[in-house]
Parts: structure tokens; C-alpha cells; sequence
């Protein structure tokens, strides 16, 4: 600054300076409020923001179906558009005096075309929010409607800041046939009940995944490689349930409940080799599509959550059990008591007044009091530690919300002694449908308590394979042989003669259980002689088994008797799923082979036999006599321990106490010879020699069989055996 | 003064009779090389450039991607922006600048010619208001000229008149009354706070050149009530006001912007979340404009805060060193004055990403996107140089100065203003 005086010059700078301060000044505020706003308040803003991401992603990806066995769809994703505004868009560029009048304009327009009051239209304007649904689920003259206010061949009359979205809508083409099953999805797209609440996980897709893809519009924005917004769409959950079968199934159930004018039902068809769940039909029934409309009360699945007294089918249990440990030998007569049995200090009596019966007869007449006395055999710990093996008392790992357990100790501490009888046939206890399916699946299978199979595989929209389900064994209820006698036992139950000849099938070896309970008054807690619970729990074909049928029907007022009430709806639902999946009938029953029992020194129970405290029927094999014996006429054939119990065993074709009593009963028994040690050649030999047939695994010297030599069994009966090289 | 340093070059031309002469001598006496530029302002312009490149693509990938399918739109304009803009400042820093004397009028009509075309209805409309001049591919936004070639006009006017400029008559009111021109054509458009940096611009310098303080107060007082009557009686004015005074009541609505810029901002906290990992983007409204200062808080957090004000700080600090050595008042002015619009700018573009101000749609300086408002800073920071480019000469004059030579003091008379004033009185 030359060209000035100094004095101005100074002056200047002096000024200058002033300003600088000011700035100083400016620059000292900015920057301590960023220390504040940053560092002393930074992570307030940081979850604020968080939280406004969150919000946004309300909006979710598209929901996976739900498919059965087959791929129908059970549940599907409907896009349905929902309109929402964001209000300081409509008003954009509008000078502010016309403000009013255009929000009151827009109001009436939007009112009429969604069919709304025009009040709340004109409320959720004067929010003026830049995201407010106006109304969502909009049906198909409100989109056209829509859509004509935001033409832009109306100028300025059209609407801005509308914003139509397609909004999963949840649809069920299954409607009542799955009810309870399938659940719900609430607004916001959370599973609330049922298979969707179950699997929510998987159908919810994975919305945390494009946290940063949001913009503040909502709409999704791709970047790292997602192309396309199917992937980031819910698993598709395939099911074991079939559709078809479950229509019949709950088609049929409710026509019993109609014919019974029963309060309501369940019907469970499962195949006891994998647990898969094929149908699972409950009535009344209520459409998941008017999930809103439905009472509580009418949402739940019978088979699962309600509790019931299981009643006579409980005496299968008790007494596979009973074999199993040995307490019970399968020829064993036990004295009924001609009816009436006074047991710490009550009284329990048979509907069928019965002397002396073997356990076949115990099953097929449903003795109670007989049943009794084989859970005090057992006694109250080996009765309570049976049941709980056969999975009562606990939930089945079905996986759905809301499964029952069940209570077998209602009062919390051990049974007494009469409790103990009572349990045996299965009165003061509870169980759900779904666990006596599983449990007669155990019985099925051999003595495997599987858990309920709902869910084949799970897939990605994409069509990868997420996950397979795979069959799993919680225990072993009871080994094979105790199974397989109580298979045959319930053979009986469907013969002439047995209380559940209802459910036979011709052409078909069908075991089952009625049972016909009272129910009590949660009031008075007795038993209301109105009410009653009748089931058949059953499973086709005896011999080899592939459906398990659980039939539940909760108070039917015209009859009540379980074979009367749901063996026939058994029967209905086994015949279908037969010819469904195409059983073969097996042809003459009397020519079927039949599991029984040869006298064998190693279990227990055999040898009981042997030493002939009971029964001196059996043709009595030596240890080691690896061979096939068909029973020739029997020693005693002639002179049963029990003269009255003939005519009742003759009464009834086919069941194992007439073959034994009978003059000619030939039934290929078998007792698996020993081969651990043999060479494959040798173990093959001594096998197939009596009829059964190896499976081998490896090579070289048995190390291992299945079922163990010494295990009695029937002609054609695979055995497997584990080889490994001789060293 | 400047006249006579320029007529002392001039001479020469007259005596060379060729019409191809002249021009080659009026070419020649353009540009200004004998000195060099302050190499660390330089540096600083670059800098702030380069990083304002990074920070525009950081924040405009996702909307350049939604809107234009084409993650680097906005990236691509803004990289060309720079380039021309740092071209633009190494070609003027060049140029003597007293030779802008000149052009003083013909700027200042040419702003005002086209900020009067954008009000009368050629603007094209953009976020409500019509700040924007479509000449073709090109969107002038006239108002950001307006700034510079108020600064101009006030420097050459300040300077030409001298001690008049503590009059009322000759100097402050012409001044006032363009000043109050250009304001009025821009709350037209409307643009409040470029209005606002024009009134504080000129009375920023008429305040060093001079003015009366009393004259300053009374308009500066007159001034605050004619706004806050502007803004108590436009009512989307007032509203946005009230919102700001109240954000968290209107953080859906009025107070949107303002409070997300704030959220952005506060979620950097100390180290940020990283370059590119912002995400309030997605919520924030002209995250690459107006906002970039919030994005830069967000994804580079308090440290990257400061570093940022550490440069302007720089950049400011050697412009106000430049006016304090400048060859003479107008280039103290000059100088000045263009410091001043960057720190003015600067600060109130931060505090509006902190919510400190109400939204009034400011560029940060160098940084933003936009290429009216890069450029004229660039232009800007290329006429700063130029004045800088003086000062050194100035120095070579005084150490030859046989009045000087003697006085051994000039080896540190850059190290304060305090000497560097004295030294300036002793020459002048």
C-alpha cells in the first residue's frame, strides 16, 4: 500500500484486524460446536440415525412361500399396492396463501378415490409428513382410481408426492384346510402364528442385509451386486405335508364332526418311517385369510395344542412297555376280574366283563382293568419313565407355537398306586394328537420315537437348496421285538371282535387303538358322563407300515364310542392315503406272516417262558438252534391253562392267542442266528437259511448285526450287518 | 495510484509504430510474471479442489446412481469443473491485476444483466426457486458472479475514491445502493444468503476502507430490521424459522433438512465413519451441494472437521498476509475482500451443516458441487494470487529501494504483519 499514507495504511490494518477477529470469532464457534454436536453428543446422533434406517426398512422384501411336498403353495406373497404420501411434496412449489386450499382440493379427491372419510384424509395431510400411508391394501378400483389423480395429462391438477407401493400381501389358496398350520402374517410382515411365525426367519428374507440401501424415499437402491431384488426375497419353506391328502383329510374330519355333532377334531396322518407330517387337518376350521376375523379360541390346531385324556390307547404303550422290561410275557393270561376291581379304595370297572385274557385279548376287548395291573407290574417309576420314553409329557420338537405337552404327573408328584392303574389306560393323564401319532409311529417303526418331520427343505428365492431336513430319532421307546409283539396284538383291534373292527380295511393288515374317554369337568373335576373324547390311533399296513393315523374327536354327542366315532373316520383317511400313494394290498391275512415270539433263553421274558411258568404252547427251540421252526401242533394245544379263555380266542380269527391256541396255526417264527465272527459267505448262508434277508456293509468278518442273534423275529426280515477286513 | 504503475510500463508502446507491436506489447504488459505466486495459498487451492472432487463423488454416488444411472455423473462434471477452474486460476494468477480494472463495469453490468434475465422469467427453476441461467448445456447461476464482481467493483471503487470514502454521499451510499441492486435481484430469485454474503461483503470492506463506523451500524441495524421484516413476513420464511428454533418438533416437515444435516454431522463423531461409508446420504437433501459440509462430518468425523477448517484458516490467513503487503489498496482490497468471501462462506456453509444457521443454500467454497460456484471461486482465488504475486515484487523494489538499504530487517519482515506494516510505511 504504497500508494497511501502511512497513517491510512495503518488504519487499514488496523480495521482489518478488527474484521479477522470477527472471523476468529465465527471460526471458534463452528468449530466448538462440532466438539459438541460430534464428540460430546456424537453417538445420540448416530443411534437417532440408526433409528430412522430401521424405520425405513419397514418396508420388507418379499415374502418366501410356503409349498407342500409337491410344490403347491400353501402361502404365498401377493403384491398388493398400498399408497402413501409425502405431503411437502404435493405442496412443492405451491405459493404459501394456496397452501390450504390445495391440502382440502387434494383431500376430497384422494377421500373419494380410496373411499375413505374425508376427515381422516384430511388429518393425516395436515401432518404434512414426508411418508404417511394413506391407505393400504388397496383394492383394484381404488389403484385405477389412483392413478387417474396422478395423470399427467391433468396438469396442475395432478397430485404429486403419491407414492404407490406394492406391498406383500399374504395369501393363502389352501384357505381352511390349513388353517392353524399355516398361521399368519401380521401388516408389518412379521409371522405371528403357526408355520410363519415357526419359520419366519427363513420366509422373512434378509431385510439387514441392505441397511445402507435405503434412501429416504424407502425405495430399494442396488449397489455392490445386487441386481436384482428377488435375492434379497424370503426362503421358500417346502413342507412334508401334502395337500391333497390334507384337503381329503380335513374334508373327511369335518364331515364326522357334522355327523357327530362334535365340538371339534384333529386328524393326523404321518409316515412312521421318517416322521414326516403328510396331513394334519383340525375342525372347526377358520381361514387364515380372515385371520382378523377369527376368534382365538377357533385359531388354534386341536392336534397340537389342545390336552386330552388319551384314554384305551394308552394300553399299547403300557404294555410294549411291560414286554419290553420284561414284566409281561406275551402269552401271559392276566385275571380280569370279571369287571369289577377294587383298587385303593376305588373302583374300576370294564365295559366288557372278562376273566382270564392274554394281552392280544387285553388289547383287542380294551380291558381296563387288565391294563391296570400291567402298568403295576411295570410300578409307578417303570410306568412314568415308559411314557415319558414314548415322548408324552413333553412337546415332539414340532416346532410350531403353541404345541401342548401334555401332563402325565397332574398332581406333580408320583402317581399313587390306583393313579397308577388309571394311568395305564390312560385316565389322569394328557397328551396332544401329534404325540400319540408320534408315539404309535414308534410302535410302527419298531420302537424308533422319531420327531415330527413338518419341513422337507427350505430354499432360497434363487432356487438353492438352504437346508434338508433329515429324520431324527429321540430314543429308543422299546426295542424292536416288544414293537413288533404289540404290532401284532393290534391286529386284533380291527378283527371281528375287537373294539375298533371299524377301521379294518380289506386287503389290508390294519393295527390300531380306540379309545373312548371321559372327560372331565374342569369345574368339579369328575368326569362329566356327557363328554367324552374318541380316538383311533392306528397305522397301515401292519406289516410294514407307512401311515400313521391319529383320529381325535373332541365331545361327539350322537355316539361316543371311539371304535364307533373314529375308527370309521380312521379308516376313511388310511384308505385314502393307500390308494393316494398306491399301497398294493397284501392280500389274504391268514397267509400274511406274523411276528410271534419263539422261546429264547437270552431276554428276560423268554425265559420266563421256558421254564414254563405260564404258557407251554410254544415249540421250544434250544440256544443256538439257529433254524427256522414252524410250529407244528403245539403240546398243549389241546389243553389250554385256561378253558374259559378259548372260546374267546377262537371268537376272534387271526390274532396270535387263536393262532397259538389254534390246532394248526403255522407261523414262520424266527430267531436270528448269531453270524458275528463269520466270513460274509457264511453269514449269508446261516441267514438266508431261515428266511432272512442280510444287508451287508463293508467286507470281510462281521463285526456287528442288527437285529443281535438270539432277537426272535419274522421270515423276511432284513438284517444288517457291518463287515470289516479280517486282520 | 495503480493508474500511474501501469502508465509507467505503457510507455514503450507509443514509441513502436507497428499495429502488431502494440498488441505484442499490450500482451506482453498483461501478464504480471515478474513475481511468483505464495506458493502455500497455491497448494491450498489445489488442495481443496482435489479434496472437494473426493468428498462429491463420496456424496452424490447413490443419487447420481438413482437419478442418472451413473454413479460417477456427478464425479465426471465435478472433475472437468476442477480442471477448468484450476486452469482458469493459473491463467489469471498470471495476470497483472490491476489490468481487471478495466473490466470492472463490464463484469458488474454482465452479472447484473443476467441475474435481471434469471428474475425476469429466463431462469430455469431448481429446488423451488430460479437461481439457474440455462445458456445452452451450461447453467449459470448468476448470483454466485454477483459476489465476485461485487468485490471487484467495491475494490476499484474503494480505491479510486480514497479518503471520499468516509463521506456519506460519495462513499458509502453509491456502495450501499449497488450493493442493495444486486441483494434485492437475488432475494427476487429468490436467494436469501447470497443476499445476505453480498451485505456483508460490502460492508466487510467499506469497514476497511474507512466508512464510518456510525454510517455501518445504522445501516447494518436498518438492514437487520428490513430482513427480519423480509423473513417475519414471508411466511414459508418465517415457518422455516420457527422450525429451526424448534427442530425436533419439525424434524418431519420444515425442519428436515436442517435435522438430518445435523444427524449426518453428529453421527461422524470423532473419526467418522470413513470415506464413503457415510450413509445418511440417503436421507440427506443436496448431500453434494449444499450439504457436502454435513457429509464431511459424517464420514470424517470431528478430526476431518478441523483438518477442513485448518486449511480455510490457511487459505484465509495468507490472503489477509497478501492484503496486508499488497502493492497498494486496491489490491488490499482485492485481497481482502476475496478472503473474506471465502471465510464467509466457508463458515456459514458449516454452520448450516450443523444446523448453527438456518438453511439458506450456501456452497462451501471450493468443495461443493456445482460449477458457477467452483469456478468463481476458482477466478477468485486466481485474482488472489495475482495481488500476491505483487507483494514479492514489492520486496525485490524494496531491497533495491536505497532508502531500504540500510535496513537490515527486511530478511524477516514476512515473518508478522506488525513489521510488515512498518516496512510499508517506510516505502510508501
Amino acid at each position: 500500500m504504497r500508494n497511501i499514507e502511512p497513517r491510512r495504511a495503518r488504519w487499514l490494518k488496523v480495521r482489518m484486524g478488527v474484521l479477522c477477529g470477527l472471523l476468529a470469532t465465527g471460526l471458534a464457534s463452528v468449530v466448538s460446536s462440532a466438539y459438541n454436536i460430534q464428540v460430546k453428543h456424537g453417538a445420540e446422533w448416530r443411534a437417532i440415525a440408526e433409528r430412522q434406517r430401521q424405520r425405513r426398512l419397514k418396508v420388507q422384501p418379499t415374502r418366501g412361500s410356503i409349498l407342500d411336498r409337491n410344490g403347491e403353495p400353501l402361502a404365498v406373497s401377493l403384491d398388493v399396492p398400498s399408497v402413501a404420501i409425502n405431503v411437502a411434496e404435493l405442496v412443492r412449489g405451491v405459493a404459501p396463501k394456496d397452501v390450504p386450499a390445495l391440502l382440502d382440493d387434494a383431500a376430497a379427491r384422494l377421500a373419494q378415490a380410496l373411499v375413505m372419510p374425508l376427515a381422516d384424509v384430511q388429518q393425516k395431510l395436515a401432518t404434512k409428513r414426508r411418508f404417511i400411508w394413506l391407505k393400504r391394501r388397496l383394492s383394484q378400483d381404488e389403484t385405477v382410481a389412483l392413478r387417474a389423480l396422478v395423470d399427467p395429462k391433468l396438469g396442475p391438477r395432478a397430485l404429486k408426492g403419491l407414492m404407490i407401493e406394492g406391498e406383500g400381501h399374504r395369501f393363502y389358496p389352501g384357505r381352511e384346510a390349513l388353517w392353524g398350520l399355516v398361521g399368519f402374517v401380521s401388516t408389518d410382515g412379521n409371522g405371528i402364528d403357526g408355520l410363519e411365525k415357526a419359520f419366519d426367519e427363513d420366509l422373512r428374507g434378509r431385510a439387514d442385509q441392505i441397511t445402507a440401501l435405503r434412501d429416504r424415499k424407502g425405495t430399494l437402491l442396488f449397489g455392490d451386486g445386487i441386481e436384482d431384488e428377488r435375492a434379497l426375497a424370503g426362503d421358500d419353506v417346502q413342507l412334508a405335508l401334502d395337500l391333497g391328502l390334507q384337503y381329503d383329510v380335513q374334508a373327511d374330519l369335518e364331515a364326522a364332526l357334522r355327523a357327530f355333532e362334535a365340538k371339534s377334531g384333529s386328524a393326523i396322518v404321518v409316515d412312521p418311517n421318517t416322521g414326516e407330517i403328510l396331513a394334519m387337518a383340525s375342525a372347526p376350521a377358520y381361514n387364515p385369510n380372515d385371520y382378523g376375523d377369527s376368534p382365538i379360541e377357533a385359531r388354534k390346531h386341536h392336534g397340537i395344542a389342545d390336552r386330552l385324556e388319551p384314554g384305551s390307547t394308552m394300553k399299547i404303550f403300557t404294555v410294549a412297555a411291560a414286554l419290553a422290561e420284561g414284566k409281561l410275557k406275551p402269552t401271559e393270561e392276566l385275571f380280569c376280574e370279571n369287571g369289577v376291581w377294587e383298587i385303593g379304595g376305588q373302583t374300576i370297572h370294564d365295559t366288557h366283563p372278562e376273566g382270564m385274557l392274554t394281552p392280544s385279548q387285553i388289547i383287542a376287548k380294551s380291558s381296563n382293568i387288565c391294563a391296570g395291573k400291567i402298568g403295576l407290574l411295570l410300578g409307578e417309576a417303570g410306568l412314568y419313565a415308559a411314557l415319558k420314553r414314548f415322548g408324552f409329557g413333553e412337546t415332539t420338537g414340532l416346532g410350531i407355537p403353541g404345541e401342548g405337552t401334555g401332563v402325565l404327573r397332574a398332581r406333580g408328584r408320583p402317581w399313587y398306586e390306583v393313579e397308577v392303574a388309571y394311568a395305564s389306560f390312560g385316565q389322569g393323564v394328557s397328551v396332544t394328537g401329534i404325540q400319540m401319532a408320534m408315539a404309535m409311529s414308534a410302535i410302527a417303526n419298531g420302537g424308533k420315537l422319531l420327531e415330527p418331520m413338518l419341513v422337507k427343505k427350505v430354499t432360497s428365492s434363487m432356487g438353492e437348496v438352504v437346508r434338508e431336513e433329515i429324520p431324527v430319532v429321540r430314543r429308543e421307546a422299546v426295542p424292536p421285538f416288544a414293537a413288533h409283539l404289540v404290532t401284532e396284538m393290534m391286529t386284533g383291534v380291527v378283527e371281528e371282535g375287537g373294539t375298533g373292527k371299524e377301521a379294518h380295511i380289506p386287503g389290508y393288515r390294519v393295527a390300531g387303538k380306540t379309545a373312548t374317554a371321559q372327560k372331565a369337568d374342569p369345574a368339579t373335576g369328575k368326569y362329566d358322563p356327557d363328554k367324552w373324547v374318541s380316538s383311533f390311533v392306528g397305522f397301515v399296513p401292519a406289516q410294514k407300515p407307512r401311515f400313521v393315523v391319529a383320529v381325535v374327536i373332541d365331545e361327539p354327542w350322537v355316539a361316543h364310542l371311539g371304535g364307533q366315532v373314529a375308527a370309521p373316520l380312521f379308516r376313511r383317511i388310511a384308505m385314502r392315503a393307500l390308494s393316494r400313494y398306491g399301497v398294493a394290498p397284501s392280500g389274504d391275512l391268514a397267509k400274511t406272516p406274523i411276528t410271534f415270539p419263539l422261546e429264547d433263553p437270552t431276554p428276560k421274558v423268554y425265559a420266563d417262558m421256558a421254564a414254563g411258568m405260564i404258557d407251554p404252547l410254544l415249540d421250544v427251540t434250544g440256544p443256538g438252534g439257529a433254524v427256522s421252526a414252524p410250529i407244528g401242533p403245539p403240546v398243549g394245544s389241546g389243553l389250554p391253562a385256561n378253558p374259559a379263555n378259548v372260546p374267546a380266542n377262537l371268537a376272534i380269527p387271526a390274532i396270535p392267542a387263536k393262532n397259538i391256541g389254534g390246532p394248526n396255526g403255522e407261523i414262520p417264527r424266527v430267531i436270528v442266528p448269531e453270524v458275528a465272527g463269520l466270513g460274509a459267505r457264511d453269514a449269508v448262508k446261516a441267514l438266508t437259511a431261515v428266511g432272512l434277508v442280510p444287508v451287508l456293509d463293508g467286507s470281510g468278518t462281521v463285526v456287528k448285526q442288527e437285529p443281535a442273534g438270539g432277537v426272535v423275529t419274522v421270515r423276511g426280515m432284513t438284517v444288517r450287518l457291518k463287515l470289516e477286513p479280517s486282520s | 495510484m495503480s493508474a500511474t504503475t501501469s502508465t509507467k510500463e505503457t510507455p514503450a508502446i507509443d514509441e513502436k509504430p507497428g499495429i502488431l507491436a502494440r498488441l505484442e506489447a499490450r500482451w506482453e504488459a498483461l501478464w504480471a510474471t515478474q513475481g511468483s505466486v505464495d506458493p502455500v495459498m497455491a497448494a491450498l487451492v489445489v488442495g481443496l479442489i482435489a479434496f472437494g472432487v473426493v468428498m462429491v463423488y463420496s456424496a452424490s454416488a447413490i443419487e447420481a446412481t438413482v437419478q442418472h444411472k451413473d454413479a460417477q455423473f456427478f464425479l465426471k462434471r465435478q472433475v472437468i469443473y476442477a480442471l477448468v477452474g484450476l486452469s482458469l486460476t493459473w491463467l489469471i494468477s498470471r495476470i497483472d491485476y490491476h489490468r481487471l480494472r478495466g473490466l470492472t463495469y463490464w463484469f458488474l453490468g454482465g452479472v447484473v444483466a443476467l441475474m435481471s434475465a434469471c428474475v425476469l422469467g429466463f431462469g430455469s427453476k431448481g429446488g423451488g426457486a430460479t437461481r439457474w441461467l440455462a445458456v445452452g448445456p451450461v447453467h449459470i447461476q448468476p448470483a454466485e458472479l454477483a459476489k465476485l464482481a461485487l468485490v471487484l467493483w467495491l475494490a476499484y471503487s474503494l480505491a479510486k475514491k480514497g479518503d471520499g470514502v468516509k463521506t456519506f454521499s460519495i462513499g458509502f451510499l453509491p456502495h450501499l445502493l449497488m450493493a442493495g441492486f444486486l441483494m434485492v435481484l437475488c432475494m427476487k430469485q429468490p436467494d436469501f444468503g447470497s443476499a445476505v454474503v453480498l451485505l456483508l461483503l460490502t460492508f466487510t470492506l467499506l469497514f476497511v476502507a474507512g466508512a464510518k463506523v456510525g454510517y455501518i451500524l445504522g445501516a447494518t441495524i436498518i438492514g437487520s430490521v428490513a430482513g427480519a421484516a423480509v423473513v417475519r413476513f414471508k411466511e414459508y420464511r418465517w415457518q422455516r424459522v420457527v422450525a429451526w428454533l424448534d427442530m425436533e418438533a419439525h424434524r418431519q416437515d420444515l425442519a428436515y433438512q436442517p435435522f438430518q444435516a445435523r444427524m449426518s454431522f453428529g453421527s461422524g463423531e470423532t473419526f467418522g465413519l470413513g470415506l464413503g461409508k457415510g450413509l445418511q446420504i440417503l436421507y440427506l437433501p443436496e448431500a453434494h451441494t449444499d450439504f457436502v459440509g454435513a457429509v464431511i462430518g459424517e464420514e470424517l468425523g470431528f478430526v476431518g472437521v478441523v483438518c477442513l477448517c485448518t486449511a480455510y484458516v490457511c487459505l484465509v490467513y495468507r490472503g489477509v498476509r497478501t492484503a496486508f503487503r499488497a502493492r497498494d489498496d486496491y489490491g488490499t482490497y482485492l485481497a481482502f475482500g476475496i478472503s473474506t468471501l471465502f471465510a464467509v462462506q466457508a463458515l456459514v456453509n458449516l454452520a448450516m451443516a450443523m444446523s448453527l444457521l438456518p438453511t439458506k443454500g450456501l456452497a462451501l467454497p471450493f468443495i461443493s458441487f456445482g460449477g458457477s460456484s467452483l469456478l468463481v471461486n476458482a477466478i477468485a482465488a486466481g485474482v488472489l494470487l495475482s495481488v500476491s504475486r505483487q507483494v514479492d515484487r514489492e520486496h525485490l523494489d524494496r531491497e533495491n529501494d536505497p532508502r531500504r538499504s540500510v535496513d537490515g530487517s527486511t530478511g524477516n519482515v514476512t515473518s508478522n504483519g506488525s513489521s510488515s506494516s512498518s516496512s510499508n510505511e517506510a516505502t510508501s
